[in-house]
């Protein structure tokens, strides 16, 4: 008996190719999705690389020195944001607009602003290096952080030790070096400077260990790590922040001041600030939590979309669609009210889902609507146009259900609603593009993230209501299997 | 002398190709105001094709479909024309007072008339006391009869009907049925396919029988059987072993064990009693049958197993 129970299972299983395909080739499609993603085997055939744009708003001896430094680190991807060999300088409005332009790309997992000539009116104001994200790439802040500490630490060793033979050569002898951190100073140049922790540096414990003196009105936090974490309230600090004193080089700590040889080795090194800024964050309130929702929100609307055109299916099944047809009603109708109804449907979903964001996360919808409003109704419209081409080229609700599984499923990992699209690869990314997920939810980042005005979301707004169109039209085509006569 | 009536709808010479083969091969009908004609064919004959045809769903590849809808000759044929579907077209999960809402709306019918015309029809198909019941709560022939009611909110002058009787008890069938009556009682003319011998026997006015996308029959139920069997009532004789001797107007078997006598009407019964009584020796069994459309339907269509 038991084997009869069996053999029906596989011979259900067996006359059922949709089944067939849940069970067996959904798994592959999505290993294969996952595995691309995280593997970056389609992508570069290598290691993934962050990708560093770099600024140099006026040239300098330093910003040279740094550049050459980063663009030989094997695992960036250095891209010059301007052209590094003008000796024409950029002020600040086409600084900030290049980096915008660089974040708003999605191209860079940090910008790195090189430092500019100490301004000769200003002395004792250091020349910084500013790390500028966008929130995103977290890890990127850090192992960034951590090379350019590694650059001017070698570059401040190999001056500590170019001091010290001048001195000896000028007999007045090695001064007594009583700081230990001063001391590993003096080691080769290929030796990076490394603590007992392993740590290039101390990591904070509460912003306000570094930021005493800072004003704490602006958004920003740490995490464990020491980098940057947009809208996460448990740790409110400023969003421009320098390193603590202990990574800015040429403060050490434990250096005797009266000791004028000491002084002397500890001012060699270039004054030099390492400043982490996120332009974004300003202004932004839990900018990850709306992407969040616009991931989920996608996902879903698809899903429920594609779940009401459904319906479509099983009027024709039980024949009322045919009574409908008979009726004053024409298949324009059918389809144009449908459509309708599931992007109302849409719209409302997404909408509860943000209102839901709003009042417990507070992703600051009201300072967005229009940027909302707008990639709201385009999503909804795409999606509607998605879902009722699915129904028209599905025969039954069993198709389109096995269909829409894979293919939605497949467009939300590829797309982002699952996995973050920064963490992609650049060809992933550029799959990702032929998905709605990816491009609504580029749309709702640059709303929500980058706080870009509604005119930035032309090319999202392009594609979507293209696509609408397009499968809109694409619907009503196969749907004239249901024509009258 | 009497006026021949006009018929509201006309078929001339409908031939239809679906799925690849000749669904229906030129066929011609008419159906009067008032008629209520019953279609009847095996599985795969054509039936539901011939309705779709009507209905507009399907275009004929040639012959012409004419409904004579009012005064107006440019007006739609499915102006008047209400279609009952074999399954259930009705939203389960509205009420059944949403599901005649929708359904009139998309009729054309609304406001006042419209909530007027569902009073009448909620009391026509009996269903005054559920209106407010989610369709799928509600017994099967109850949702068969909300089907038809569905069909009739905007008083259409033909209802074309395809096996609107599947799966319901005999209580339900005959509520049904009464309902069509009285259609067909205020001139509505009713068109319906069915495989329930019995009630186009009982029923209906007129029987077409189609068979291979040809109409074989086409009257009523005493002229059918006329037309492919001849005298409508036979009496058989058995016996248990042959007789060989004759029998006036007696047809024997092979065997002789069985004889037959055509007959038509049963006022002839006593003479063929009286032919029996010179009998020999006394028969097994004596049988007196009356033809019906199982009959003309075997008779026209043969007994070989169909789709």
């Amino acid at each position: 008996m038991i084997l009869t129970i069996l053999r029906i299972m596989y011979l259900r299983l067996r006359n059922n190719p949709l089944e067939l395909l849940l069970v067996f080739v959904m798994p592959v499609i999505f290993f294969s999705i996952f595995a691309a993603i995280f593997s970056n085997g389609i992508a570069t055939g290598s290691d993934k690389k962050l990708r560093i744009g770099l600024v140099c708003a006026e040239p300098s001896h330093a910003g040279t020195e740094l550049r050459a430094f980063l663009e030989d680190n094997s695992s960036l991807q250095c891209t010059s944001l301007n052209d590094s060999k003008s000796s024409q300088s950029l002020n600040d409005s086409m600084v900030s607009a290049l980096i915008q332009d660089a974040q708003n790309s999605g191209r860079y997992d940090l910008v790195v602003k090189l430092p500019c000539p100490v301004p000769t009116d200003a002395p004792d104001n250091p020349s910084s290096v500013t790390l500028v994200t966008d929130g995103q790439n977290s890890m990127a802040v850090a192992m960034v952080t951590s090379i350019v500490k590694a650059f001017f630490s070698q570059k401040a060793a190999r001056a500590f030790a170019e001091k010290l033979f001048k001195l000896q050569q000028d007999g007045k002898g090695a001064p007594e070096v009583q700081d230990e951190s001063s001391s590993r100073r003096t080691h080769s140049d290929s030796e990076m400077p490394k603590p007992e922790d392993g740590s290039f540096f101390d990591a904070p414990k509460t912003p306000a260990d570094f930021f005493p003196e800072s004003n704490t009105n602006q958004l920003m936090a740490t995490d464990e790590y020491g980098v940057v974490r947009a809208g996460e309230t448990a740790a409110v600090v400023p969003s421009r922040w320098s390193l603590p004193k202990s990574v800015n080089l040429h403060q050490p700590k434990s250096a005797k001041k009266g000791d004028q040889d000491v002084a002397e080795l500890s001012g060699i090194d270039d004054d030099m600030n390492i400043l982490v800024e996120n332009p974004q964050a300003m202004s932004q309130e839990n900018p990850r939590i709306a992407m969040y929702a616009a991931g989920i929100a996608v996902l879903f609307l698809l899903f429920s979309a594609t779940g009401s055109a459904a319906a479509l299916l099983e009027e024709e099944e039980s024949g009322t669609l045919d009574r409908i047809l008979v009726s004053k009603a024409g298949l324009f109708h059918i389809i144009g009210g449908k459509w309708l109804g599931i992007f109302a449907l849409g719209c409302v979903q997404i909408s509860v889902m943000f209102l839901w964001a709003e009042m417990i996360f507070q992703i600051q919808l009201s300072k967005h609507l229009d940027g909302f409003m707008v990639m709201t109704v385009c999503t909804s419209a795409a999606t509607a146009s998605f879902a009722m081409l699915m129904a028209t080229l599905c025969k039954s609700r069993a198709q389109l259900n096995a269909a829409s599984v894979v293919i939605i499923l497949s467009m939300s990992a590829v797309g982002g609603s699952m996995i973050p699209r920064f963490v992609m690869s650049d060809r992933m990314k550029e799959i990702g593009k032929w998905t709605f997920n990816a491009w609504a939810l580029d749309g709702y980042q640059k709303v929500f993230w980058y706080q870009s005005p509604v005119s930035s979301l032309q090319t999202e707004v392009t594609v979507l209501l293209g696509s609408a169109l397009v499968l809109g039209v694409l619907a009503l085509v196969f749907s004239n299997r249901w024509k009258r006569g | 002398m009497t006026e021949t009536p006009t018929p509201i709808l006309t078929l001339t010479q409908v031939r239809k190709k679906y799925r690849g083969r000749e669904a229906l091969k030129g066929i011609s009908l008419q159906l009067f105001p008032g008629e209520l004609l019953g279609f009847f064919g095996p599985n795969g004959a054509g039936k539901t094709t011939m309705i779709r045809c009507i209905s507009g769903l399907l275009k004929p590849d040639s012959g012409q479909i004419r409904m004579q809808v009012s005064a107006n000759p440019d007006a739609s044929t499915t102006a008047r024309l209400g279609l009952v579907p074999q399954n259930l077209a009705v939203y389960p999960d509205l009420t059944v007072q949403q599901n005649l809402e929708v359904f009139g709306r998309l009729e054309g019918v609304s406001g006042r008339v419209l909530q007027e015309r569902i009073k009448e029809v909620l009391d026509w198909a009996a269903l005054k006391d559920r209106t407010r019941s989610l369709v799928k709560t509600l017994s099967g022939g109850m949702q068969r009869r909300l089907n038809i009611a569905c069909s009739v909110l905007h008083r259409p002058s033909v209802l074309l009907l395809d096996e609107p009787t599947v799966g319901v008890d005999p209580q339900s069938r005959e509520r049904i049925y009464t309902m069509l009556d009285e259609l067909t009682a205020q001139g509505a003319a009713v068109l319906l396919t069915t495989h329930q011998l019995d009630e186009v026997e009982t029923r209906c006015h007129r029987i077409v029988v189609i068979d291979h996308g040809t109409i074989v029959a086409d009257g009523k139920l005493s002229e059918l059987v006329r037309q492919t069997i001849g005298r409508p009532h036979r009496v058989f004789v058995r016996f248990d072993q042959p007789y060989l001797k004759e029998l006036p107007a007696f047809s024997f078997d092979e065997h002789r064990t069985s004889a037959k006598c055509a007959i038509d009407s049963m006022k002839e019964l006593p003479q063929v009693l009286a032919v029996l009584k010179q009998l020999d020796h006394e028969p097994s069994q004596i049988d007196v049958r009356s033809f019906g459309l199982q009959d003309v339907f075997l008779e026209l269509t043969g007994r070989s197993l169909r789709e």
